[in-house]
């Protein structure tokens, strides 16, 4: 089988200095600066009024009671699953007791949900407006250069992807243009965030991503449109199927099997 | 495995093993880009260039455990500690500490492999 003969292609070391390098160094700097945005547009948590924590707080105690039960003796469980059980029935925790086994109000109408909703335009928007300005930025000044060659052979359906703006029939796809570096430059660039800005930021376009897939739990459990009521009657039930087992019982036995004589 | 007993006894705390999850991820993440800076320089093309990540970031996870994980469970068993079992304790199972950075710190390896592949061979 012939050796097919490996492509060289001559190119101006200035294309380092001037595509290259430059790209690159916008791309981390563009992360940072969106970490920074994301850190000084992130506002603080409304107020809420009191009935409202006070319905949460409670719902939140019950979810705490039954994830630490087994730290505490089986009375003072039975006690503490008594009271919570019997408030939990009658509603008393309830924001607006007399509204209860009413349907839950529409979330369109409600303004703390339209709050949330500008919290997630605001961080679309952080990733956005950069992406499309850099985008536009390398396709005005650089678009047309041939930059860079991975060094693994790819197949040819690579070629539309990363010679985008190169139209060269012959050219062997591991050749990339400045647009396919730029696209490189998104996946690649994670870890250099993580080590520069600590492991929780929010520089990385892959990371806002993932966010957006799987809000936190805690949005989702008193999020608009969810009857407290509800949740109130499956806590209650969660409560009532769990079965206790103190941890200390027979804490003699074992603590006199470690002692050796 | 762990009884549910055993583990009510000496818990596993959740946050804990989030923290040595982090750290792995971030020692892998950096660890990536510089096999990518080596394997670069060494100019390694297609399949030598892979083996040579793969080769490297198992000896990361082989290193972690050999003076990390290891040493604490000895520590652990004979301290008196019943529950001693193994890399359960620390990570969420044996493969995310052999495989788990693998996968999310290839692109960067990729990245830096490229640059200065490009930067030194052609």
């Amino acid at each position: 089988m012939a050796q097919v003969p490996v492509q060289t292609i001559h190119r101006d070391p200035q294309l380092f200095y001037w595509i290259l390098i430059p790209i690159t160094v916008v791309m981390i700097l563009t992360g940072v600066l969106r970490h920074y945005a994301t850190v000084l547009m992130a506002t603080a948590p409304k107020k809420q009024e009191l009935p409202a924590i006070k319905e949460q707080r409670s719902l939140l105690r019950g979810v705490n009671l039954r994830a630490n039960a087994n730290v505490i003796s089986a009375p003072s469980f039975q006690a503490r699953k008594d009271y919570l059980v019997a408030a939990y029935e009658s509603g008393a925790f309830l924001k607006e007791p007399d509204k209860k086994g009413q349907a839950a109000p529409n979330p369109m109408t409600d303004p703390a949900a339209m709050e949330g909703m500008m919290g997630m335009m605001k961080g679309n928007m952080a990733m956005i407006v950069p992406q499309t300005l850099i985008m536009g930025w390398i396709n005005a000044f650089f678009s047309g250069f041939v930059i860079i060659r991975l060094p693994f052979p790819l197949t040819i359906k690579f070629k539309s992807m990363l010679q985008a703006g190169v139209a060269t029939k012959d050219m062997d796809p591991q050749w990339m243009s400045s647009i396919s570096w730029y696209v490189l430059c998104i996946f690649g660039l994670q870890s250099v965030f993580n080590y520069l800005l600590g492991s929780d930021n929010a520089a990385s376009q892959m990371q806002q991503q993932m966010g957006q897939m799987g809000p936190g739990a805690g949005a989702q459990m008193f999020g608009p449109g969810v009857d407290p009521d509800k949740q109130f009657q499956a806590e209650i039930e969660n409560l009532n199927v769990l079965a206790h087992h103190y941890t200390l019982e027979g804490v003699e036995d074992r603590l006199l099997q470690t002692v050796v004589v | 495995m762990l009884t549910e007993r055993e583990l009510q006894i000496s818990p596993i705390v959740l946050e804990s093993v989030q923290h040595n999850t982090k750290t792995l991820t971030t020692l892998h993440n950096l660890t990536a880009s510089l096999f990518g800076v080596g394997a670069g320089i060494l100019g390694l093309e297609s399949y030598p260039g892979f083996i040579f990540y793969l080769v490297f970031s198992l000896l990361t996870s082989a290193l972690v455990y050999a003076f990390r994980v290891r040493p604490a469970i000895i520590k652990n068993s004979i301290s008196g500690g019943k529950a001693g079992a193994g890399i359960e304790r620390y990570f969420m199972g044996s493969m995310e500490l052999w495989t788990g950075g693998l996968f999310e710190g290839l692109s960067g390896f990729v990245l830096t492999w490229t640059l200065f592949y490009g930067l030194v061979r052609a």
